[in-house]
């Protein structure tokens, strides 16, 4: 019996000791930071983090990855529930006004004032401000612009010019280029001419081109049904009428990497997909990439993406002032410039832009400029709480069905359209 | 006495605290969050039976359902099967059984993220081993996970393969406890080897074919990293089961009070399906005593 009462003492006084360590004197201001990239990017997440901790040593950051976006999305709701949330986080626009809405952020305005950040300097369109709509409210900055990003056209440029295919502007030359590069053999494919994942961000450049916009123009009701059908059309179209588009499988960025493995080996001869890859994909092709402008219908269009750096509102005053240090840094034009060349993301920062080195680097490397010209032609996204579940609910699980051929294109948008105006409505 | 009570409540008091804090606590939780709405960041609101109404009226929750229903099927059935065959095969104290058992048995103890990890490689379309294999028969190449009618059923094969070295081992433990009498006199009887199965192993193992009926259809009823890994709940919500459906509701849409009405209605469902197998099977069942 008595034995037993000072092992559990023992343990107790042991487990007391070790939480109760107290901190190193002169210890560096210490900010956690969550980020979710895998593979090339987070490997320059890491080394950059280095950087900051090696450049100076009032400030720390402790980085951690928490999965992708979506898993990372999950992760944030339970550690501000359960108090454990990191200082700072990066997180994809289109959950960002619901995020903002449910008092996660902190208003970063103070901070750039009181260390003279220009925000003029960001480039606008990848900006919090040039990124959203806000229907004429009045909303503070809470986000700096980070890994930012578009969806190009990446083509083989020598399957190409092996059939004398132009590249593609619009949606007619992309499918007449799609159809000379489908290679059959028998009942089987070779290469496809093209290739998409089914996912809500190349559906939003799409339905755009075609004319429409995703919601009304004050924001309040869906717009997209009829336009957003003719996109899906689209590709329903060239995945079963002409079978000159590929369907990758698995869902959001499983269906991404399929993508990217498939062009790599030469089984799709054009592919979208996100500027972040054209670093990976330079490194891994063996044969001539070239990048292009989606092609256009109406017109030129496409969302930007990726992710923005937010404080969270509960960290201390000490963290945040650390983890505000930390994305002051990385949105320094060096900082910006090494970002942008080892991973595709589009440069975030106007003078980086104009620098000498990145001029130079534009030149020799012309794939990574054509995200930056794609700009002009970027759209916002309608600053509404109801954005991101728009996103998860009523688009992404739909558009599959029909390119499956479970449903039609009208019975999906339409469905598509009741879940998006409930959303709006509140329920 | 009393003393002694005292002290096995003490010795049990670890292992309950750990039992109520993650497992009665969290069910207890759960039954009061599913009459509220909360995302998990906005404060919580309560809505009454709105999330069991509408959860009770939404098609993919039937299709779900029924997605649920098929993958358990078709687990139970195919393990028990492929494992009694299994085990009356390897029933024997040769090294080469041995040697079998233990390889059927490794994938069982491999996580299912390594499991599934490997899978989604063999049956990839283009690159996996399985169509390269099947190509040499003749057999055109099949999207295993892309398919909408292929996919849950993909997913069975994967399953049953995983955890096939479970109802072998227990139906081969099963087998060991008959007494080699019945045997020998019932082949004196001149009983062929169907009639032992039937009249002898069968019956004698039916406490082993209760137990494993029910621990595998609990055990399919939870299935998640499967589908979280290998296909999202996807083509479209071809392979969404139960839990995936819970896990998509709270942390992908965070409807956490949705999620948390379907995590009783599940709850309830096995509570149920328990019973009634007990139920069903206590009339059945030959209790046999060895020795």
């Amino acid at each position: 019996m008595r034995l037993q009462w000072i092992f559990i003492l023992v343990l107790t006084a042991l487990i007391g000791v070790g939480s109760a360590l107290p901190a190193w004197a002169g210890e560096p201001i210490t900010a956690t930071f969550w980020y979710s990239y895998g593979g090339k990017v987070r490997q320059v997440t890491e080394d950059m983090v280095k950087k900051f901790n090696s450049s100076q040593t009032k400030y720390r950051i402790d980085g951690s990855f928490q999965g992708d976006y979506f898993q990372a999305l999950a992760k944030i709701r339970a550690a501000i529930t359960t108090k454990t949330a990191p200082t700072i986080f990066h997180v994809i626009g289109e959950a960002m006004p619901d995020l903002w809405q449910g008092g996660m952020f902190e208003n970063l305005e103070p901070y750039v004032k009181s260390t003279g950040v220009k925000t003029e300097e960001f480039v606008q369109p990848l900006s919090q401000h040039g990124y959203f709509d806000y229907f004429g409210k009045s909303v503070p900055l809470f986000a700096i612009p980070f890994n930012r990003s578009m969806p190009v056209m990446y083509y083989n440029k020598d399957m190409l010019d092996a059939k004398g295919v132009k590249v593609p502007t619009s949606w007619d030359e992309l499918r007449d280029a799609a159809a000379k590069l489908t290679v059959r053999e028998g009942n089987d494919v070779k290469t496809w001419g093209f290739e998409v994942p089914v996912d809500w961000w190349f559906w939003h450049g799409l339905l755009y081109q075609a004319g429409g916009s995703l919601l009304s123009a004050d924001g309040k009701k869906a717009a997209f049904r009829q336009k957003g059908g003719e996109a899906l059309q689209y590709w329903v179209d060239m995945v079963n009428k002409q079978k000159i588009m590929k369907r990758p499988g698995g869902k959001d960025y499983n269906a991404w990497e399929v993508t990217n493995t498939d062009f790599i080996t030469q089984k799709a001869a054009m592919i979208f997909t996100s500027t972040a890859f054209v670093n990976y994909l330079t490194e891994n092709v063996k044969f001539k990439m070239g990048t292009a402008f989606l092609p256009k219908k109406e017109k030129f269009a496409a969302p930007t993406g990726g992710t923005f750096f937010v404080m969270i509102k509960d960290a201390t005053p000490a963290q945040k002032e650390a983890g505000w240090a930390f994305i002051k840094w990385m949105s320094e034009p060096a900082q910006a410039i090494y970002w942008s060349q080892n991973t595709g993301y589009i440069c975030t920062s106007e003078p980086a832009i104009k620098s000498a080195e990145m001029q130079k680097f534009y030149r020799d490397n012309p794939n990574y400029h054509v995200a930056y010209e794609q700009l002009k032609y970027a759209q916002r996204m309608p600053f509404t709480p109801a954005l991101i579940r728009i996103q998860r609910e009523a688009i992404q699980p739909n558009l599959e069905a029909p390119v499956i051929g479970l449903k039609t294109v009208d019975e999906t948008m339409a469905a598509a359209e009741k879940v998006a105006n409930d959303i709006l409505a509140g329920k | 006495m009393r003393r002694q009570t005292l002290l096995g409540y003490a010795l049990i008091l670890p292992s309950m605290a750990f039992f109520s804090a993650f497992y009665i606590y969290p069910v207890v939780y759960s039954f009061y969050l599913s009459f509220f709405t909360w995302d998990m960041l906005q404060p919580k609101r309560f809505i009454g039976l709105t999330n069991y109404r509408e959860l009770l009226e939404a098609a993919e929750f039937r299709e779900v359902l029924g997605n649920t229903l098929a993958y358990s099927v078709g687990v139970v059935v195919l393990a028990m099967g492929i494992g009694l065959a299994l085990a009356l095969l390897l029933n024997n104290r040769t090294a080469l059984s041995s040697l079998f058992q233990a390889c059927i048995f490794t994938s069982y103890i491999v996580s299912w993220v390594a499991v599934s990890l490997l899978w989604i490689w063999m049956l990839d379309p283009q690159y996996g081993l399985v169509n390269y294999v099947a190509g040499f028969l003749g057999v055109p190449p099949v999207d295993w996970l892309g398919n909408h009618r292929l996919a849950l059923w993909s997913l069975v094969g994967v399953t049953v393969w995983k955890v096939i070295g479970y109802p072998m081992i227990i139906f081969l433990a099963g087998l060991q406890n008959i007494s080699q009498d019945y045997y020998e006199a019932a082949s004196l009887d001149g009983a062929s080897a169907w009639h032992q199965f039937r009249y002898i192993t069968w019956p004698l193992l039916a406490p082993t074919t209760v137990f494993l009926f029910i621990t595998l259809t609990i055990a399919t009823f939870q299935g998640f990293d499967i589908v979280n890994i290998m296909t999202q709940g996807g083509p479209v919500h071809a392979t969404s089961i139960y839990v995936f459906y819970i896990y998509e509701q709270a942390f992908h849409y965070f409807r956490i009070g949705r999620a948390s009405a379907a995590v009783i209605i599940c709850f309830g469902l096995i509570l149920a399906l328990t019973y009634a197998q007990h139920r069903l099977f206590r009339r059945n069942v030959h209790y046999t005593q060895v020795g």
